[in-house]
């Protein structure tokens, strides 16, 4: 992952660009954050590669739009790097606030945008190269249908089932994220999955799957 | 009916699954921009952090000074004991030490007898 040969294990608390380490793939946030706030730049780049896809997929299933997903992402992060001098380690989940905070812009983005359509161009890319042509169009359609249904629920619904269903959180952590109870959220992605299966209900032969 | 949405969660489940199999690839120009941040965030309160301090010293600036240029809490009692020592040395000093009055010109021209016996050789004085 890291050019060992271009890397810099010099530490220096002196403001400036970030300095190259190379932090173990093994440290945990909190420790990388810690890092990060001493100048380590590749502590921010490996943090970086842990949250940021997390929170990107998390916006994009959520808000139905890449660009704004972006926005997001970039916002959320930023909300980190700057919090990072005064974040105690152990006191919460880095990733589970970082949710936290993505879904508030999240909440505040729609919240801008009411009435908005679904963006296709939020479909996720498939990273798997391996798989034939028609595999990868079949995939990709059912992306899509899950993303077109998606966008059909309530945006406290989609927000749930995004959570328990796609990021598996477990309802706990969704519960402190969403600001509700535990209840809640076992009512909301129920309800969200029912719906759902609704919507997909009348699309098997166009999402591929065999009536046998 | 019942059977169809059963079917419809199985199918449901398998398009979570592959969502979860298939993640949103983060974009590398966002990648970039997010370090990009990350630089900044840093700069940004490592220059801040003197701003602060600069800020708070003039709240208890000159009494600090002060405080630090006698050398603190035991600076200022030694100065507070030679200044009550010395004190007390001039408005009565020792037997063993000059007048600081006189040191400074000042003289009684009246001697005062202060005791019984200096009053004696007084009053004897006059009557011879």
């Amino acid at each position: 992952m890291y050019n060992n040969t271009t890397i810099s294990k010099q530490r220096s608390p002196a403001p400036g660009p970030l300095l190259m380490g190379d932090p173990d793939p093994k440290l945990s946030d909190d420790a990388l954050l810690v890092r990060y706030t001493n100048g380590d730049g590749r502590a921010a780049q490996e943090l970086t590669a842990r949250l940021a896809p997390r929170c990107f997929g998390m916006a994009m299933r959520v808000l139905g739009n890449r660009a704004e997903a972006e926005d997001v992402t970039q916002e959320a992060m930023m909300r980190l790097w700057r919090m990072a001098p005064n974040w105690q380690p152990g006191q919460a989940q880095m990733s589970t606030w970082l949710y936290r905070v993505a879904m508030n812009l999240c909440i505040d983005h729609k919240r801008r945008q009411r009435g908005g359509n679904v963006d296709l161009d939020a479909v996720p890319d498939p990273v798997d190269t391996a798989r034939s042509a028609a595999e990868q169009m079949q995939d990709g359609a059912r992306h899509d249908a899950l993303q077109v249904a998606l966008m059909q629920l309530p945006e406290r619904q989609r927000q749930a089932v995004v959570l328990r269903h796609i990021e598996e959180l477990t309802n706990p952590e969704i519960a402190g994220i969403m600001d509700i109870s535990v209840e809640a959220v076992e009512s909301l992605t129920a309800r969200g999955k029912r719906a759902l299966a609704t919507i997909l209900a009348g699309r098997h032969k166009e999402l591929g799957y065999n009536d046998g | 009916m019942m059977a169809e949405l059963d079917k419809a969660n199985q199918e449901l489940d398998d398009l979570f699954a592959a969502a979860r199999e298939t993640p949103a690839a983060l974009p590398d120009q966002l990648m970039m921009s997010i370090l990009a941040d990350a630089t900044a965030a840093r700069v940004e309160a490592m220059t801040a952090a003197p701003v602060a301090g600069q800020q708070s010293q003039p709240r208890n600036g000159v009494w600090r000074q002060l405080m630090l240029a006698i050398g603190g809490l035991a600076g200022a009692g030694g100065l507070v004991a030679a200044s009550a020592l010395g004190l007390w040395i001039g408005l009565a000093p020792p037997s063993f030490l000059p007048d600081p009055a006189q040191l400074v010109g000042y003289s009684d021209s009246t001697s005062v007898p202060y005791d019984s016996y200096d009053l004696a050789m007084m009053l004897g004085e006059e009557v011879q």
